[in-house]
């Protein structure tokens, strides 16, 4: 089986037997994942870490070189799981575990670590209140990063759908927990930052403290912290609280409250606002029409009111146009407008003069100029007597107190109320 | 005046409608100038309605892992 059996005569020397030994553990053993407590634990001024990972029954050298980078500062005592590759050391004849990566395992130690980040990041100004972007009020564009597999995603989807739909979002899938995550998270945040969107969502559903961990990392704390769109940060449930919330510009509660934030104007919020406004717009014209009637209503001039008189005629084929044209909802508005200028060329016919003219009434001009009712006639004046069919001129031989009751004066304001002309 | 444009967008449709709303409650112009706004205003308000009432939510996606890359 080996070359090294004690059998054998000649004997090898102790590199060869120590490189036999690098070759067989190197590349039978390799890449590890490893469980363990760290003792003995010694940053060297290089900056390189040694220590001990240890159970209760045995122990492992490990390395971890400065350029490895690390989330949290290693303790004593501390329980964490370690990437690496076994490796043998021959000047001491040592094996050892060569560290890729490291993250605390224990529910204490995860606290722990927790807390000594957010330590760090709040020493560095990065959960300053001044740091934060205002989420915009009404966003055009949102990028968002969760799993392609989680329900925040669909939740964030349906929500902004049924709320509004017209925003333009881009997603951009990511892994949310284990190894890579955490990198992954902050690729995508400097991925969708570089999209030049109106806002940014990180998040992922509830679970555990090591669930959410990859969200309590420096490296997505950075990327948002770099980032120049605001970022909404959607981890977990209520209860949960990551480093990511505390470097975001805000926090969500839920994916589905996240949603809610760059929403904050409905379709159904401006559905009710153009209703308003058509309400509004329909109103006023109502009103302007009030306005002509006054307004024909100060005409003494038989011509003036004509004129007014066609111009609503031409203002109720116009609306009348708009009617047919009209969807129903419009219609609804317009068909209001219409019936009130309806009810205004009624009247304005009523105050032509030709209408009383018609039914044996007369006007009377002195000098060219109509009589007003407080105009007084003295014996001798030369009237002009307009009647449907003919003038006459006529003169007064003498005048006394009326012998029909004036109709009452017209006053408007009650559509009912159209005078006797 | 805004000039009519075909491609006016939402925003743009919202913008004018406002004006419109305003013009017309100032009630400076002459009254066939407002019924012309009136008209403007509803027609305005109803294509706004048509287009929120048939938006659809529209994804865009950046690729990713790649072991997600199934689209």
């Amino acid at each position: 089986m080996s070359i090294f059996v004690p059998m054998r005569d000649q004997a090898v020397s102790v590199s060869e037997l120590t490189y036999a030994i690098k070759g067989l553990l190197e590349e039978g053993i390799g890449d590890v994942l490893v469980s363990g407590e760290i003792s003995n634990f010694k940053e060297h001024s290089s900056g390189h870490r040694y220590f001990t990972l240890k159970d209760a029954d045995a122990q492992i050298g490990a390395v971890m070189w400065r350029t490895r980078s690390l989330t949290f500062r290693p303790e004593d005592g501390m329980r964490v799981v370690v990437r690496g590759r076994l490796s043998v050391y021959p000047p001491q004849g040592k094996y050892q575990i060569d560290c890729s990566a490291m993250r605390p395992e224990g529910v204490g130690d995860l606290h722990r670590a927790f807390e000594q980040l957010r330590e760090a990041l709040r020493v560095r100004g990065l959960f300053d209140a001044d740091r934060k972007k205002p989420i915009p009020h009404r966003p055009r564009s949102v990028g968002i990063a969760t799993s392609q597999t989680g329900a925040a995603l669909q939740d964030m989807l349906s929500t902004i759908h049924r709320r509004f739909p017209l925003l333009d979002v881009v997603f951009r899938p990511t892994l949310v927990q284990g190894e890579g995550a955490a990198e992954d998270i902050a690729r995508a945040i400097a991925e969708l930052d570089a999209a030049k969107l109106d806002v940014l969502i990180i998040g992922r559903g509830g679970g555990s403290l090591e669930d959410l961990w990859s969200f309590n990392t420096e490296a997505v704390a950075m990327a948002i912290a770099n980032a120049r769109t605001p970022v909404i940060s959607a981890v977990g449930h209520e209860t949960d609280v990551t480093i990511a919330d505390f470097v975001a510009d805000a926090r969500a509660e839920t994916p589905t409250a996240a949603a809610v934030m760059v929403t904050p104007i409905t379709v159904d919020d401006l559905l009710e606002a153009l209703d308003a406004r058509q309400q509004d717009m329909t109103r006023t014209m109502c009103d302007r029409m009030e306005d002509m009637l006054q307004l024909a209503e100060s005409f003494v001039d038989g011509r003036a009111a004509r004129r007014v008189t066609e111009r609503i005629h031409l203002r109720q084929q116009r609306v009348d146009e708009l009617v047919s044209r009209s969807s129903r909802a419009v219609r609804h508005h317009t068909t209001f407008l219409k019936q009130h200028i309806d009810h205004t060329a009624l009247y304005l016919t009523s105050l032509h003069p030709l209408a009383p003219l018609r039914r044996g009434f007369a006007v009377i001009e002195r000098n060219g100029i109509v009589l007003a009712p407080s105009d007084h006639v003295q014996p001798g004046d030369t009237l002009t007597v307009q009647r449907f069919t003919e003038s006459s001129t006529v003169n007064v031989q003498s005048v006394s107190d009326p012998t029909i009751l004036p109709p009452p004066t017209p006053h408007h304001g009650n559509e009912s109320e159209i005078p006797n002309a | 005046m805004a000039t009519k444009a075909k491609s006016q967008t939402l925003e743009d449709k919202l913008k004018r409608l406002e004006e419109v709303a305003s013009l017309l409650d100032r009630g400076e112009a002459p009254i066939d100038e407002q019924l012309a706004m009136y008209e403007e205003g509803m027609r305005l308000a109803q294509e706004c309605r048509t287009y929120l009432e048939e938006a659809e939510l529209k994804v865009r996606r950046l690729s990713g892992e790649p072991d997600e890359s199934d689209d």
